[in-house]
Order: C-alpha cells, then sequence, then structure tokens
C-alpha cells in the first residue's frame, strides 16, 4: 500500500488495512512528531490532515487515509530551494508567543489551527477559538494557545513573504 | 528518526570540558537544600581518545564543554519535562560564562556520564534555587580560565582583557580578539583552574538573568523533531505489552506462556509470578498475545470508594504533630469556636504523554532511553530487574511529555528491560491511556478539619489543622518528621495566631499513591484559605484585611502583605462587579515563593466558571519572566482543572475511569483570562513549578461562596 504524506510516497505493508494510521506513521514509517494521547480521539495530540482537513490518526484506519493526501507535523514547515526552512504560520506564531510547555499536544494543536486557518482563511476570532475547543493541553498552556492562534491568524492573513 | 546509540563517553582533542560537583545535594523533594559548596573538577584538554582513570569527576553535576567549533555545550542532568528548566539553567550558566546566546547548546546528561543517583532527580520546585549560585560560580571560573588562556595567546594582561560574547578581546583594541572556540583550539598542554577568586556580576550587570530569552527546546518541539521516550527508536526494535493485574494488589499466583510464543509475531515471552509480558514484532500483535498467556491472580483488594473515603478521615488525637504553638484545647472549646471539614479526591497525573521507555539489553551493557524525572534512580532499578550491575546502566532522560510527579517511579522502563534481556533485541513498551489511568499511582486523598477561635476584637485566638492524606511510597521514601514527604506542603499556619496546632495522619491505602505537582499543596491550602474566608465571614472583616490582620511581624509577613496587596490592586478587589460575578482570594507559601490569587467567578447553571484569575508571585530573584509566568499559568490551569473537574473514583478494585470521557481535563473554553504580577521579595531563586498551584482551588471556592453563599468544602466543586 502507498501513502502520500508530506507530499512523498511512502510503501507500507497491506496488512491490516484498519489499523490506525497514527501507529502507522509513528511506528512503521519513523515520523514520531504526531503523538498519542488516547487512542480515542478526545484529546487531539494526534491530529494529522487529510486532504487538508483535520483528522485524529488514532481513529482513522489506514485504508481510509491511503486515499487522502497525508500531512504531518513534519510537513507543515516548507523546505526553501535554498535548504532553509520556512516555518509555517502557525509554528511562526507558536515560536514568537513561546506556547509550549512540554508539547506533547502541540502537534495536534498546531496541524488543528493550521487545517483550520486553511480551510477559513476569513474566520473569526470565536470560530477560531472553537476549532481549538478539543485539543487537550494538561501544561495548561491555554491562555498562550490563544494568543498563538491568533497571532496565527494575522500571520496566515499577511501575503506571502512580508513576515 | 532512529536514535544512534550514545557514544561511549570520550574526549577529543582540543576540548575543554569542566565538571561542577556538588557535595551535600541530595533527593530533591521540596525542602530547602544545602549545598554548602560547589567544587570545579576539570577534566582538562586530553590528548587521549578517552579519559584516563583518575581525571574524571566523580559527581559531576553539569558539564560545560567548549569545542573548537566555538560551540558552548551544557550537559544538564535535569530533565525538560516543559518546564523550562533547560533556558533558565542555560541563562545561569551563561550569565558568567558570558558566551553569545547564540552558541549555546543544552544537552540531556545521561547517568553514564557520572552523575550520581539522586542529583539528577527534579521535583520540589528546587532545581533553579538549589542551582543558581553553583552554576554561577562555575560559569565564572570557566571564563577566568579562557580570559586567562586568550591573555597568553594574545599576548594581553588578563585584566587588560574584556570577556562578552563569546570574545575574549583586548579592552583597549578590540580587534585584538579571541573566541572561545579559538583560544581552546590553540591551546597548547593542560588546562589548570585559575588562582584568581572569580568575581560575579551584580544583578544590575546581568546579562541573561531575568531577561526572557526564548526556550532552548522549541525549535525542535515545533517541527515535531524533539524526541521523548515515546519516540525513541533503534534497528530491529520490538514492542512489549505486559500483563497487568484485574484488580488493585492481584499478584500472580502462576504463570506460563500458554500459546503466547506461537501468536503472531511474537518474538518473547517472559511469564514469571513476578513479570508477566511479551515482545512482538508490532504494538498491536504484543497487546493480543497477551490473551494467549496462562494467568492466575489472587483475589487482590476489592476496593470501594466508601471504603477509601472512611480510611481517609481524621481521627481525633492521632497524628503526627507538625506545628505547635501556646494551647489550642481551651479556647476551640469555646462554644463560639468554628469547625468545618473539607475533602479531596484521588487524582491522576494525566500526563499527555503516558509512560514510555526503549530498552536495550546486551552482553556488556543495558541502554536505557526513557521519559524519566529520576534516571539516577531508574538505573539502580533496571540494574536489579535485570540483575546486572548498575554500573552496566546508562540511562538517558528524552524529553518528558508532562510529569508532573507520574515519571518520578517509571516501571515501563524496568518492563522494557525483562522484554529486551528475553528477546535480545531493542524493546520498547509504552501505557496505554487505560494503563495510564488503572495502573499507575495516584494523588493520595485527604481530609482535613479545620478550627479555629475568635477574641471579641475579631482576631483568631486559636487555630487547628488535622490532616489525613493517603500515604506517599512509604516505602519508597521513608518520612520525614512524621509525616509523608509532601503530604503537608502548603499545610502549616503561617498567620500569626498565638496558639495554633497542625498535625498530619498517613494513612495506608490498598491503591498506589504518590507524587502530584505540589503534592498536598493544593489540598491543604484549600482548607485552610477557605477556612480562613470563613472566620472572616465570623469576624464581619473582608477577606484581604482579616488576612493583612494576621500576618506575622517578619520578612515573610513583609512578602505575604507585598503580594496580597498586589493581586488585589490588579484583580480590583473591593470594586463593584457585574451582576452575577463575585471574586475570591487566597495565599500560600511553599519552596520559598509566596504567592496570592484571586479569582472572579460566574455560575450558569450548576457549572461554576472562572472568568477571570489574578496572581502576584513573589518567587525571589526571576531567571526568565516569560517561563515564570508560563510556569504560574501552567499551574493555574491544572488547578482550575482539580478544583472543578477531576476526580478518580474506585469500584470493585479498579479506577473507574479508563479515558479521559470519564475523566475530562480543563479546556480551551474553561480557561478564565490570567493575569500575573511578579514582586522580588528576595535576593535568590524560590520555586516557580509549583507553589502558584497552592491558592487556585481556595480562591475559587471563596468566590463561588461570595457568589452564591454556598461554602462548598469538597473537591471538585460541585454546586447544590
Amino acid at each position: 500500500m502507498q501513502l502520500n504524506i508530506n507530499g512523498e510516497i511512502f510503501a507500507v505493508a497491506d496488512g491490516d488495512g484498519l489499523r490506525p494510521l497514527l501507529w502507522v506513521l509513528r511506528d512503521e514509517l519513523g515520523l514520531t512528531g504526531t503523538k498519542y494521547g488516547c487512542g480515542a480521539g478526545i484529546c487531539g495530540s494526534c491530529t494529522v490532515h487529510l486532504d487538508g482537513v483535520a483528522a485524529r490518526s488514532c481513529l482513522t484506519p489506514l485504508a481510509q487515509a491511503a486515499k487522502a493526501a497525508i500531512r504531518t507535523i513534519e510537513g507543515l514547515a516548507q523546505m526553501q530551494p535554498d535548504g532553509s526552512v520556512r516555518l509555517h504560520a502557525v509554528q511562526q506564531a507558536f515560536t514568537e508567543e513561546q506556547v509550549p510547555q512540554c508539547s506533547w499536544c502541540m502537534s495536534g494543536q498546531m496541524m488543528t489551527c493550521a487545517a483550520f486557518l486553511e480551510q477559513n482563511p476569513a474566520a473569526s476570532e470565536a470560530q477560531l477559538l472553537d476549532a481549538m475547543q478539543n485539543n487537550y493541553c494538561r501544561c495548561g498552556c491555554y491562555a498562550r494557545i490563544r494568543k498563538g492562534v491568533l497571532r496565527a491568524a494575522q500571520l496566515a492573513a499577511q501575503p506571502a513573504g512580508t513576515t | 528518526m532512529s536514535a544512534t546509540p550514545p557514544r561511549k563517553w570520550k574526549f577529543s582533542r582540543r576540548k575543554l570540558l569542566i565538571g561542577l560537583g556538588v557535595t551535600g545535594g541530595a533527593l530533591a523533594v521540596g525542602l530547602p537544600l544545602s549545598l554548602p559548596f560547589a567544587r570545579l573538577k576539570i577534566a582538562g584538554m586530553l590528548d587521549s581518545a578517552s579519559a584516563p582513570a583518575g581525571t574524571m569527576p566523580k559527581d559531576p553535576f553539569v558539564w560545560f564543554e567548549v569545542t573548537p567549533q566555538n560551540r558552548v555545550r551544557l550537559y544538564l542532568p535535569k530533565a525538560e519535562m516543559g518546564q523550562g528548566v533547560h533556558t533558565a539553567l542555560a541563562q545561569i550558566a551563561a550569565e558568567e560564562l558570558r558566551p553569545a546566546w547564540e552558541q549555546l547548546e543544552v544537552l540531556n546528561a545521561s547517568t553514564a556520564r557520572g552523575f550520581d543517583m539522586g542529583t539528577m532527580s527534579v521535583g520540589g520546585s528546587v532545581v533553579v534555587s538549589s542551582l543558581y549560585n553553583p552554576l554561577r560560580a562555575a560559569g565564572a571560573a570557566l571564563r577566568l580560565m579562557l580570559q586567562e588562556e586568550g591573555a597568553r595567546q594574545l599576548g594581553v594582561a588578563p585584566e587588560k582583557l574584556t570577556v562578552a560574547g563569546g570574545v575574549v578581546a583586548a579592552t583597549a583594541d578590540p580587534s585584538q580578539a579571541l573566541t572561545f572556540g579559538q583560544i581552546v583550539s590553540a591551546k597548547q598542554g593542560a588546562w589548570v583552574a585559575s588562582k584568581q577568586e572569580p568575581q560575579l556580576r551584580e544583578p544590575a550587570q546581568f546579562e541573561f538573568i531575568g531577561k526572557p530569552m526564548p526556550r532552548v527546546d522549541f525549535a525542535a518541539k515545533i517541527t515535531g523533531a524533539a524526541q521523548y521516550g515515546f519516540d525513541m527508536r533503534l534497528p530491529n526494535m520490538a514492542y512489549g505489552a505486559v500483563a497487568r493485574a484485574p484488580r488493585m494488589g492481584a499478584k500472580l499466583l502462576s504463570a506460563a506462556p500458554g500459546t503466547a510464543r506461537s501468536q503472531p509475531g511474537v518474538v518473547a515471552v517472559v511469564a514469571t509470578t513476578e513479570f508477566a509480558g511479551v515482545a512482538a514484532e508490532t504494538r498491536a500483535q504484543a497487546i493480543a498475545a497477551l490473551d494467549a498467556l496462562q494467568l492466575e491472580w489472587s483475589e487482590g483488594d476489592v476496593v470501594e470508594q466508601a471504603d477509601m473515603e472512611a480510611l481517609v478521615t481524621v481521627q481525633p488525637g492521632a497524628g503526627t504533630v507538625l506545628q505547635s504553638a501556646g494551647s489550642v484545647a481551651a479556647p476551640l472549646a469555646a462554644a463560639n469556636a468554628l469547625r468545618a471539614e473539607y475533602r479531596t479526591p484521588f487524582a491522576a497525573h494525566a500526563q499527555l504523554e503516558p509512560q514510555a521507555a526503549l530498552a536495550h539489553v546486551l552482553p556488556d551493557k543495558v541502554l536505557v532511553w526513557c521519559s524519566t524525572q529520576s534516571p539516577g534512580s531508574l538505573r539502580a532499578d533496571v540494574a536489579k530487574a535485570v540483575g546486572r550491575k548498575a554500573a552496566e546502566v546508562e540511562v538517558t532522560a528524552t524529553y518528558l511529555g508532562g510529569s508532573f510527579g507520574r515519571k518520578l517511579n517509571v516501571d515501563v522502563a524496568l518492563d522494557a528491560a525483562r522484554l529486551s534481556a528475553a528477546a535480545l533485541r531493542p524493546v520498547a513498551v509504552s501505557y496505554t491511556r487505560a494503563e495510564e489511568f488503572q495502573h499507575g499511582f495516584f494523588r493520595p486523598p485527604t481530609q482535613h478539619v479545620l478550627q479555629g477561635a475568635l477574641d471579641g476584637a475579631g482576631r483568631i485566638v486559636a487555630m487547628s489543622h488535622a490532616q489525613a492524606s493517603g500515604n506517599v511510597f512509604p516505602a519508597l521514601v521513608g518520612r520525614l518528621l512524621g509525616a509523608d514527604f509532601g503530604a503537608y506542603r502548603g499545610g502549616l499556619l503561617r498567620y500569626n495566631i498565638p496558639n495554633r496546632q497542625v498535625t498530619s495522619q498517613p494513612v495506608a491505602l490498598p491503591v498506589p499513591t504518590g507524587f502530584w505537582r505540589g503534592l498536598g499543596l493544593l489540598a491543604n491550602v484549600f482548607a485552610v484559605e477557605s477556612f480562613m474566608d470563613e472566620l472572616a465571614l465570623s469576624a464581619g472583616v473582608d477577606a484581604l484585611q482579616f488576612r493583612l490582620q494576621h500576618l506575622p511581624q517578619d520578612k515573610l509577613g513583609e512578602r505575604f502583605k507585598a503580594v496580597l496587596l498586589a493581586a488585589a490592586e490588579r484583580a480590583g478587589w473591593g470594586t463593584a462587579l457585574p451582576a452575577g460575578r463575585a471574586r475570591g482570594l487566597a495565599c500560600s507559601w511553599d519552596a520559598g515563593t509566596v504567592v496570592a490569587q484571586v479569582a472572579e467567578v460566574s455560575v450558569q447553571g450548576a457549572r461554576v466558571q472562572v472568568q477571570r484569575f489574578t496572581s502576584a508571585v513573589d518567587c525571589g530573584v526571576l531567571v526568565n519572566p516569560d517561563i515564570a509566568a508560563a510556569q504560574t499559568e501552567g499551574a493555574i490551569m491544572m488547578g482550575l482543572s482539580s478544583t472543578l473537574l477531576e476526580e478518580i473514583t474506585f469500584s470493585g478494585g479498579q479506577a473507574q475511569a479508563t479515558n479521559f470521557d470519564r475523566y475530562p481535563l480543563l479546556r480551551l473554553a474553561d480557561a478564565p483570562l490570567v493575569e500575573t504580577v511578579f514582586l522580588q521579595g528576595d535576593d535568590v531563586p524560590h520555586g516557580m513549578g509549583e507553589p502558584p498551584l497552592g491558592p487556585v482551588a481556595a480562591a475559587v471556592a471563596n468566590a463561588v461562596f461570595a457568589l452564591t453563599g454556598q461554602r462548598l468544602r469538597r473537591l471538585p466543586l460541585k454546586l447544590a
């Protein structure tokens, strides 16, 4: 079976098509930036994009994921032609606002925010915060997550090259 | 993504290494540590490929390394679990060494570098305060060595040189300059420590301490590259799963492999009455094969919730006296004396990265990577589990995906080592969320009896706090002062009251209980500071004024006064609020830090919503104000989650929660606006990771009372 992850094609064993995407990413492909937190779709730590939409990889069967373009935290920043890395607006914003603490949940937080902003560039502040409701942060970074996602929306709204 | 085994510790040519040994360091448990002096140890410039015997420090605490490539590496034996400790310690070290911030790298040390057991542990909010002066002294000593060697190489007297930004330059002619890397590259012969006594900077000169330096771990964390224990990978690794007891206290009476060995993907089976588990090619195969083991368990303890509460109940006249002044008996027997009982539940740590470790048991050594707060003691435990010498075991503490006390005790590494020994391959073991909830340990439940008596002028003449708490790893750490380590935190009466008494009763429970962020702090302050409001109401005095009237006339009293006034002012204490809102106030002392907080709440149906939360914190010297603010914000959110939501209950010998559906955590929508003011009432840094958790529950409960008239004496708070 082939998977399109972050624009690259990865081959994985066919095997059980129901096995969760999360463990295929982490254990079979070594993409450990996507985190396990609950395995039940509650905490949001495992959030990835399927065709640009945020999805809980712990509940996504491999066979379903194989039909979509998959994006993980490892593919959020863009490698530039000169070899430098250009952070996504969300990563830039979370760095500026010094959002994380332990950061185990942050891949999921950033992927949730990035998908929402890309799908809803004109979203209101309330809509954006609402999109972040189902991601737990046990370190309690919520005050900064709020600042971080609002800053990300600002950065995302700026034309490329001005940041 | 694969983890390469750490290279054998050896020194390349022309590299300056300096180790700082600290004597008197002990397991950090929230008590003032005594660190009598810092000893400098120099591994020096070594020409041989590995360190000659006798030159390695026996108990280095922190390593500095200056490389010819002009990097300054700081090997810290303190695990980064999100609290920003790597950044804060790097700031302290850099202050006297004076590198450029950009040339600093912070690395996790492993036990192979000689770090002693105990000194590597993090906990009790004492890491930064205990290392503040020793790290500065070591940085200064290293700078002097570089300055003196730079002087020799430049042909300029050392006192005519300036060190800044990682460059040693002639003060009169900055074009005459050498970088740290150049000095180390050109050094001939052995390094020796300077005979000069290094002069430490005055606070007004600080370049790094007190500045909001950005976190050194975020570049890796933001891109998903940071590796935690759960992320460690080695070629040819297998995954392990462990048979868990069906209820608390159940032990294996017999264990046999059954058909487990022939299950798909299984590479090793261990079935003894001490431990039963399976290693397989995949995580799912390992878990599935557990069912094929033949196991017989003892009955265990049929733990029921009501029994736990009955056990954790203050027994009159029992317990260890932790604080006593005057005599409380007569005044508390007066007819108008107040009495109230408070209770807090079992709670889970619920750190989002479950327990996880990777172990590779080899013929001559055992390598372990683990999300652990205490790699030193883990090394000894792993050695015992697989029958090896501690010296053969190397434990590397990875980044921790949260801990809050949970990863002080990481059996998962023992599981991984046992399975690796059987599989002859590296084995990773990680807990599922259900294992976290059902097979970890919990914050102990508490019960508190508060009594107080007022005189005719509304002053407290007598007060007592009798506390019962589930005990805390009694076998592991023993007891201190007759009370469990930490169970009494926040429980002493720091007000100026002529007759006062505090007692503590540790209770053995059939449920494993242990450290949890601040441990007794949240529970004790909830009881004591709620009761202070009850007394203030009885005296007919405003809650702020009542506290101010009872502060001791000393430095601590002054620090309390300052934070109380600052929090009250920032929160608008005493000013009008919109209808449906009210404020509550509470304060506490912990790990040297004084905190006052004001909660502003509203109520929707049976739901308490905390709208705004203001803190004034005096933690002495602020090493990094932004990290201190982040720690305060995080402690508040965790405290609010405990105050409003969290409770572990038992039925039939098991915790009823198996996932977050039955143990919900605070969400973004529940998070109040937070505002924090920092005051500096002391000239050394004090604890930051836990102290701001102290007053959270009491401040909210006091606000709920002000709004609704309901005095809620049990966590989580539930409106009638």
